[in-house]
């Protein structure tokens, strides 16, 4: 693996639902960035509602920048035996396993994870239920008392840990504060005394550190902070998993901002509406997942046909169908750039990471605003609901321009979809005196009243109009990364996959292998000069997609005309890094290294 | 198909880790299972003393690297503590509520460090030395160049003693029955010894039993301990070595018969036909002698283990002990024990 200086380590929580894993991995993270850290944070939960299902809080902590979760867990920490036992073979040599010695209930064989920690990997057992019920008479704090332990262990400030407590718990009575904070101090007492015997080190942080400027953020949480800096005036949306929560967000955010929010009855009413609210002028958004978007197709080709400036953000999840509600995938591309009737060109962004949600969220209106158009934000689950510490920008740099008014023109006269140079027609909000025009789903002409004979130049004008918006300041719609010039191996990727294919890129160039990495931010239209000068410097190129079909792929090849090496994964997780290098080292000519296996498997779902 | 005939041994020692390496090189087929209250596989106790020499990461005291234990498909189950064994149904049941069935048993917990009685009240101040960790916090507790009390001073302890001094610390020895343990030595016996001791740097009292440990002391010393004679003997650090007694109180239930520890025929099998036992916690019967008798020393006690696994799979090996106890001073005044042959 990589040499980093400093921290670097992740802690896998491990229970069942109700267990309250992902609540104590939420204080850990928190606290950690409070410390000053890097974060970087993904949870992993059942699609069912209710139930005992298997949930895993992941958080890596470092004190450089990174830009995924890692394959190896330094330590883990086990809340129910059954769905942590899986898990075991994720924690690295001489590492730590947490977990209860002391259960309540008969188990057989097997049954307890003691049995089955390597031998290199360094088991913790204490008696944690029995500490939370005497902390706080209830056995509900287990959760607490692991992270009080887990302070002691690796002397984490106790003070981060007991204000993130404090302010998570804010709103509810005072006794819970005080009872999770008496389980924290148990915890703390329990891990005193425990000698260390694995080597996961966690290194103070200079005060200078990202401390209270940086904010915790997941993917979605970016996104309505994105659209929040906008300026959003209307959101519409129907709750679908893995977008809800960005309408939770607003729900809470835009009334009190002037906003106006509204729960729709389904997809279909969520985007009319929000293309109505384009329509008359407003920043309007909506937000789903590929079952809706499926569902917004039409409405979509009626923003592209009409040239309604609209924002649509798409968080993917497996499919096809109901699919996999709550697993990652990068499945829905397809959909996202070619979806719907006609020939309906959007424009399509996918970030790579949280801040990127942030800054695309952001930027989206702008871009729909200029050219007319629906802007979708493709992300999926893991960016979604993965945390980073990201520090926003200082000043409101998404916020709208002001608007410079047409002249009239006299009703019945405005050409509002004019043939223009640039393809970009004088756009009239509704009510506008003298600017009255007709707009429709019909093919029309510059007036907008129907019309068949000029479908040709129509089709051209709304394709043409788009093929600057790879130049659109302010926004990066495609990077390169790693060795300049020409290189063996190059590694494309696009959205969340983007964080695996760098770490594997410095891996693969900490084994001498000449490698790059180029992300593409803007899938439509896509920025072919750029991609295609990265293909003129590898002398081999990697394109890594969690789905089936290799999408990105087949369009960038579409597009370039060149063959790509695929690696395609649909097994729910984000892709591994050790798989990616795999396929680098292959092209490479390099032979694989043995050792230590850090795949993600089915059981890390 | 039949199941795997399951071979559990309790304890992950010498003896344990040399019998679970004989059951495999026998039985492609059988299961194994170690358990042991230890959080580190198998590592050399005896080496334990290097940790003053530079040592103290616990990798490198592994008698062999963790991957082996998979590489011969052995379970080692640590820090996990056996409450009873049910020797008429095979059954083991683990402090955290789980049970594991077995086939055969090998039991070769060895022993714990012996406490003189009236010193127990008192353990919290007196450092152990039976394990890394605790091996460790000796020399986190013990200032560069401080001063260790050391009661008794067995074989263990005085392997120890020697390395300190010859690090640079100061060691004082209040020496007593179990002095040299386990060779049994009458006072007059150990006289030589001991002055071959204080020849080396070593404070030795030979001549009153400690009555009390204190750290309450007179000057900048952490630990004090009171002699019959009212003489106190000033320390950093207090360490007992009096010789171990056997680990077997979860055998209480297991159907075979005990005295200070398990009793076992030269087979080294139990009164119990499905369970053995090997190292410091069994007695072996001596047919000569017409009593059961403990043989210490790491060489003695790894070929307990290797001769017990051959028998759990059917041999009738007979144990003959392999090192005759034996100490002495070299006429260089180097101390030299069978005890420390490995």
């Amino acid at each position: 693996m990589m040499n980093r200086t400093g921290t670097d380590i992740q802690i896998a929580i491990c229970g069942s639902a109700g267990d309250g894993t992902i609540a104590s991995g939420d204080i850990l993270k928190r606290a950690a960035a409070l410390m000053g850290f890097n974060v970087i944070a993904f949870d992993v939960y059942p699609p069912e509602i209710r139930g005992f299902g298997k949930c895993i809080s992941r958080v890596r902590i470092s004190s450089q920048q990174s830009y995924s979760l890692k394959q190896n867990s330094d330590v883990l920490i086990s809340l129910n035996d059954t769905h942590a036992i899986p898990h075991v073979g994720e924690v690295r040599d001489f590492g730590a396993v947490i977990y209860d010695d002391n259960l309540i209930a008969n188990v057989p064989e097997g049954g307890h994870i003691s049995g089955h920690i390597h031998p290199a990997q360094i088991p913790y057992g204490f008696s944690i239920r029995q500490i939370s019920e005497q902390a706080t008479n209830s056995a509900r704090s287990r959760n607490i008392v692991i992270l009080g332990y887990l302070a002691e262990l690796f002397d984490l400030p106790r003070e981060h840990f007991r204000k993130i407590i404090r302010d998570k718990f804010a709103t509810k009575p005072r006794a819970v504060t005080d009872d999770n904070i008496k389980a924290f101090n148990a915890g703390l007492l329990a891990g005193s005394g425990v000698f260390k015997l694995d080597d996961v080190v966690v290194q103070k942080v200079d005060a200078k550190g990202n401390g209270a400027d940086a904010e915790m953020m997941t993917g979605n949480g970016a996104v309505a902070r994105g659209f929040m800096e906008a300026g959003i005036q209307c959101y519409f949306g129907y709750p679908i998993t893995p977008a809800t929560s960005i309408m939770e967000r607003l729900a809470v955010e835009m009334p009190p901002a002037g906003g106006k929010f509204l729960q729709t009855e389904d997809e279909i009413s969520a985007i009319a509406a929000a293309i109505g609210a384009g329509y008359a002028g407003t920043r309007a958004a909506t937000a789903t997942s590929g079952p809706g978007l499926a569902l917004m197709a039409e409405m979509l080709g009626l923003g592209v046909m009409a040239e309604v400036p609209v924002v649509v953000v798409v968080s993917q999840r497996g499919g096809p169908s109901t699919g996999l509600p709550t697993k990652t995938e990068q499945s829905d591309l397809n959909l996202a750039v070619f979806g719907g009737s006609g020939d309906a060109q959007r424009i399509v962004l996918a970030p790579t990471n949280v801040e990127g949600c942030y800054r695309c969220a952001g930027r989206a209106f702008e871009i729909a605003e200029t050219y007319q158009t629906p802007v979708i934000v493709l992300i999926d689950l893991y960016l979604s609901n993965r945390y980073e510490t990201v520090i926003p920008s200082a000043h409101k740099q998404f916020a709208a321009k002001p608007r410079v008014p047409l002249a009239p023109n006299g009703d019945g006269a405005f050409k509002r979809f004019e043939l223009t140079e640039n393809n970009i027609s004088p756009r009239a909000i509704p009510g506008e005196e003298g600017l009255m025009h007709t707009v429709t789903g019909l093919e029309h002409n510059e007036l907008g009243r129907p019309n068949d004979a000029i479908h040709m130049d129509m089709n051209t004008k709304r394709h043409e109009k788009l093929k600057p918006a790879v130049n659109f300041p302010g926004l990066t719609v495609s990077k390169r990364f790693g060795d300049e010039g020409k290189v063996k191996v190059g590694i494309l990727g696009w959205g969340s996959t983007f964080g695996e294919i760098l770490e594997t890129m410095y891996e693969a160039q900490a084994e001498g292998i000449s490698c790059a990495a180029m992300k593409v931010v803007m899938l439509s239209p896509l920025p072919v000069e750029s991609i295609a000068a990265f293909f003129a410097d590898c002398d081999e190129i990697l394109v890594p997609e969690v789905n089936y079909e290799g999408q990105f792929a087949n369009i960038v090849c579409g597009a370039l005309g060149k063959p790509v090496s695929r690696l395609n994964q649909t097994n729910g997780a984000p892709m591994a890094v050790a798989d990616i290098l795999a396929e680098v080292r292959r092209l490479s000519g390099k032979k694989p290294k043995t050792g230590q296996s850090d795949t993600f498997t089915e059981a890390a779902l | 198909m039949a199941s795997p005939i399951h071979h559990v041994i309790i304890g992950s020692g010498s003896a344990g880790f040399g019998a679970a390496k004989t059951l495999r090189a026998a039985d492609q087929n059988c299961r194994v299972t170690m358990i042991t209250m230890d959080s580190l596989p198998f590592y050399q106790r005896y080496a334990l003393p290097q940790i003053f020499r530079g040592r103290q990461d616990w990798r490198e005291l592994l008698e062999v690297p963790p991957a082996k234990y998979d590489e011969l498909d052995i379970k080692l189950r640590r820090r996990t503590r056996v409450v009873e064994v049910d020797g008429s149904n095979q059954i083991i049941s683990l402090a955290h509520q789980e049970t594991v069935a077995y086939d055969r048993l090998l039991v070769c917990t060895g022993g714990r460090s012996y406490l003189p009685e009236n010193l127990t009240s008192q353990v919290d101040l007196i450092h152990s030395f039976g394990s890394y960790e605790a091996a460790m916090q000796v020399f986190k507790d013990l200032p560069k160049g401080g001063s260790v009390i050391m009661i008794g001073g067995d074989m263990i302890g005085i392997d120890l003693a020697l390395t300190l001094l010859d690090s640079g610390y100061k060691v004082t020895l209040i020496a007593n029955q179990q002095t040299f343990w386990p060779h049994d030595l009458t006072a007059k016996q150990q006289k030589p010894l001991l002055k071959a001791l204080e020849a080396k740097g070593m404070i030795v009292f030979s001549d009153s039993r400690p009555i009390g440990v204190s750290d309450k002391c007179t000057n900048s010393a952490t630990r004090c301990v009171t002699l019959e004679d009212t003489t106190e003997v000033l320390g950093d650090v207090v360490l007992s070595f009096c010789g171990l007694s056997p680990a077997v109180e979860f055998m209480l239930g297991a159907d075979v018969d005990i005295e200070r520890g398990i009793l076992v025929n030269p087979e080294l099998r139990t009164s119990n036909e499905t369970i053995w036992a090997a190292g410091d916690v069994c007695q072996i019967w001596h047919d000569t002698e017409k009593t059961y008798k403990f043989y210490h020393g790491w060489k003695n006690v790894r070929m307990m283990g290797e001769l017990a696994a051959r028998n759990m799979l059917g041999g009738h090996d007979i144990f003959d002990v392999n090192v005759e106890d034996q100490i002495g001073v070299e006429p260089d005044g180097q101390l030299k024990s069978t005890f420390w042959t490995h």
